[in-house]
């Protein structure tokens, strides 16, 4: 029996990885085919949309019009955290998430902490999203219609309604097309980034009518400690920027395409963020944003005194959310299935139906979780959780880094980060106080959930470790490929 | 028993000749090459129509004779017009007269070469007949001599398609072919937005095609166990963003034929095209036969009964 260092610090081998992935299912060289302009542009595709159709009824009380550098800040870590996490991704030949790859670089115990986060990250943006979804829906409903969802249906307990369910249809809706083995498509998905942009742009462009510098004179009323609790807050709407990181293997010249992509996707979605911001908070007082539903919508007609632009708004809004909810549920699943395949969770969770080739029981369990938390809790609340637990997987990547560049400083990387130490250095230091400055809940309540997840680790994760049982059967070099039947 | 070949009466088809000859050639079947040529209608009145008529059935003796040139002399055939309302009515008719073992019709000329092409016959066969349907690729063509060599059939891992392999094993056996087991992973890349990497299918791909394989080795164990099973046994894996991807994945032989399921969701006794059969059967290479549950179940039934081949 390994003692427990040796469980906790177990790796997964490379090879190993690789035979699973790629060695059995025939396609397993991918061609680099992926260029900057590209690359670029899934950066900005995957990270608008998320977080600013939803994000600023929550962070424009919290900072004031001095949201705007929350913007910056937030902008900043993530994009430092990517490139951190570009290199770790670049050290492991195998496609996956950042669970896979603190699997094969740091050892069992810390993957199972970058689990945990993934899937409170991964869990809880699902759920925001829906939250967000709904409230959209709720307001194209009213400007086509007149008809409004009861607040009884349409809001979390908290706030006074008994369950939120457009967020729960929502979810039941990307959950089926899941089993049925729906996948975005890189067409659908060029179409959603074109609506989300246009949709923001239309903002921007109608917005501006309702400039009022009054509503900028107190610019900063909580001051810097505002700013950097916004910029947690915030940091939810970055996530996505990463999804970069996890196409390096199909990237050409991955050394200058990748920071390069990185950065100017960050510049693109940071300034569509501040355009947006700007022209919000100029069009209405910082405290009318509190408790404000449909955010972008709303302002928009107030400022134009008409329904159609927030109603078309509101369609854009409705169209690419559901887009967002339903790859943030893919991802769960995937990431619950490479746990469930190196024994870390029930085999319940890599199991597939035969005939739609998607894990069915994990998908269903994952909506059923993502269903209660979007019905049942506040949309602040989600986006602070969200954002904690990108901000400590990446934490977690960037410490990897450096551990890696000692303990294994010859594997060879496809890319290596730009400014070392001080780049990855960069990195844990604002991850470290973005999260410092949100609320204290929100810390104990991830706190608590990491404590779960290593609890699970301890009694459960432990002991049915896949390498855990290939190390005692002393086969752990040789993963097996199933043979053919040749008679 | 017999085949029964539909031939068109403009006599622009061979390959339907091709693989009825091929097919008759390795279960050493007789055929029968029909063209069908419409009813008069209204029927009975004033017979105003008679010289069309009269046109109709010489052109489609015509064809038939050109058919005949072009029949293989090894194949014992017969040619026949039949009449009927409309061709594929004819077709089964003519399959009901002599109890065929399977009705072989070409692709439609809409097509592309070498890919099965439905068109409005083998179309409605496929979704009414009550015999194997056996479908060309556009253009198909095989040297005189050529039989079957190997019998794929389409493999989906569930308990439906449990008949379908040993009915295709007793023919198989019957044949001297082989017979090959081939699923098709069809997934598309993953979405690049999701962060868990464009190659997240992969390990999902790969669960489903171990389970495949186990289900797989379990029904060719079952094949094994017949007195009389085919000379080789392999199972074959297509991977691919779309279906064409996938059966490309593949490698085909000369003289091999696919044979696909009906679906479970239709009628018993009847061709009933799935979604996912459908899609096979347009983007594979080689004719296809497609097989009603219960002829399944009575090949199936006869496979188990049936002794090993002498010679």
């Amino acid at each position: 029996m390994a003692t427990l260092r040796e469980q906790v610090l177990r790796r997964k081998n490379v090879m190993a990885m690789t035979a699973e992935t790629g060695a059995d299912t025939g396609g397993s060289e991918l061609a680099r085919t992926i260029g900057l302009f590209q690359l670029t542009l899934f950066g900005v595709g995957a990270t608008i949309g998320t977080g600013i159709f939803i994000v600023l009824s929550q962070a424009v009380p919290v900072a004031g019009p001095a949201v705007i550098f929350s913007f910056v800040i937030a902008g900043t870590v993530a994009g430092l955290t990517a490139i951190c996490y570009a290199e770790l991704a670049s050290a492991v030949p195998v496609s996956g998430s950042s669970y896979s790859y603190a699997y094969a670089t740091l050892g069992e115990g810390v993957a199972m902490v970058v689990a945990a986060c993934l899937l409170l990250e991964y869990g809880v943006s699902a759920a925001a999203v829906a939250v967000g979804w709904s409230q959209y829906l709720n307001e194209l409903l009213d400007n086509l219609f007149g008809f409004d969802i009861p607040t009884s249906l349409s809001q979390a307990p908290e706030q006074g309604g008994i369950l939120n369910l457009p967020a729960v249809i929502l979810i039941v809706l990307c959950t089926l097309l899941l089993i049925r083995g729906a996948s975005e498509s890189a067409k659908v998905n060029a179409v959603m980034v074109l609506i989300k942009l246009g949709v923001l742009a239309l903002f921007v462009v109608l917005g501006l009518q309702g400039w009022n510098s009054d509503n900028l004179s107190d610019f900063a009323p909580f001051g810097l400690h505002g700013v950097w609790s916004a910029a947690g807050i915030i940091f939810f709407s970055y996530i996505g920027l990463d999804a970069v990181s996890t196409a390096g293997e199909e990237v050409k010249n991955p050394r200058r395409n990748m920071p390069l992509a990185i950065l100017s996707a960050l510049v693109v979605v940071t300034t569509i963020y501040i355009a947006v911001t700007l022209v919000g908070v100029a069009a209405q007082p910082s405290s009318a944003f509190e408790g404000q539903e449909a955010g972008l919508s709303a302002i928009l007609e107030n400022v134009t005194g008409s329904t159609w632009p927030a109603t078309v708004l509101a369609a854009g809004a409705v169209i690419s959310i559901f887009s967002v909810t339903l790859v943030v549920i893919y991802g769960q699943t995937r990431i619950l299935f490479a746990m469930g395949r190196d024994g870390m969770v029930p085999p319940l969770f890599h199991r597939v139906n035969p005939r739609t080739m998607t894990p069915v029981p994990s998908t269903i369990i994952v909506a059923i979780v993502i269903s209660l938390l979007a019905g049942l809790i506040p949309i602040n609340f989600l986006a602070e959780m969200t954002s904690i637990g990108t901000l400590v997987a990446f934490l977690v990547v960037s410490i990897g880094v450096m551990v890696l560049r000692r303990t294994a400083p010859d594997l060879p990387r496809g890319f290596k980060v730009p400014g070392y130490p001080v780049t990855p250095i960069l990195s844990i230091a604002g991850c470290i106080w973005i999260i410092q400055d949100l609320r204290a809940v929100t810390i104990e309540v991830f706190v608590l959930w990491t404590a779960v997840a290593l609890v699970w680790y301890f009694f459960y994760g432990r002991h049915h470790s896949r390498i855990g049982h290939e190390h005692a059967l002393g086969e752990a070099a040789e993963f097996r490929v199933p043979e053919e039947v040749t008679r | 028993m017999t085949l029964v070949v539909g031939f068109a009466p403009d006599g622009r088809s061979r390959a339907p000749l091709h693989l009825g000859a091929m097919l008759a050639r390795s279960t050493g079947e007789d055929i029968v090459v029909g063209a069908v040529v419409p009813v008069p209608w209204p029927p009975g009145v004033g017979r105003v129509d008679a010289e069309y008529q009269a046109w109709l059935v010489q052109a489609a003796e015509e064809a038939l004779t050109q058919a005949r040139a072009r029949m293989p002399a090894d194949v014992e055939a017969t040619f026949t017009v039949a009449h009927a309302r409309s061709v594929p009515a004819g077709l089964l008719e003519l399959a009901e007269q002599h109890e065929a073992s399977a009705i072989v019709v070409g692709s439609s000329a809409a097509g592309g070469l070498g890919h099965v092409w439905l068109g409005s016959v083998s179309d409605r066969l496929l979704h009414s007949s009550h015999a194997p349907v056996a479908l060309t690729p556009r253009g198909f063509r095989c040297t005189p001599a050529t039989r079957v060599t190997r019998i794929s059939a389409a493999f989906g891992g569930t308990h439906d398609t449990d008949d379908l392999v040993v009915a295709a094993a007793g023919v198989a056996a019957r044949t001297g072919a082989g017979l090959r087991l081939v699923s098709f992973v069809v997934r598309p890349a993953a979405p690049v937005t999701a962060g868990v990497g464009l190659r997240a299918e992969e390990p999902v791909s790969a669960e489903w095609v171990e389970e495949i394989q186990a289900t797989a080795r379990t029904a060719l164990a079952r094949v094994e166990h017949l007195r009389a099973h085919p000379p080789g046994l392999e199972t074959a894996v297509g991977h691919g963003e779309t279906w064409e991807e996938a059966l490309d994945d593949v490698e085909w032989q000369d003289g091999e034929v696919l044979v696909v399921g009906s679906s479970a969701i239709g009628p018993v006794a009847r061709v009933f095209l799935g979604s996912r059969a459908s899609k096979i059967v347009r983007n594979s290479p080689v004719p296809v036969v497609v097989v009603p549950r219960a002829a399944a179940e009575e090949l199936a039934e006869e496979a188990m009964q049936a002794e090993p081949r002498s010679g």
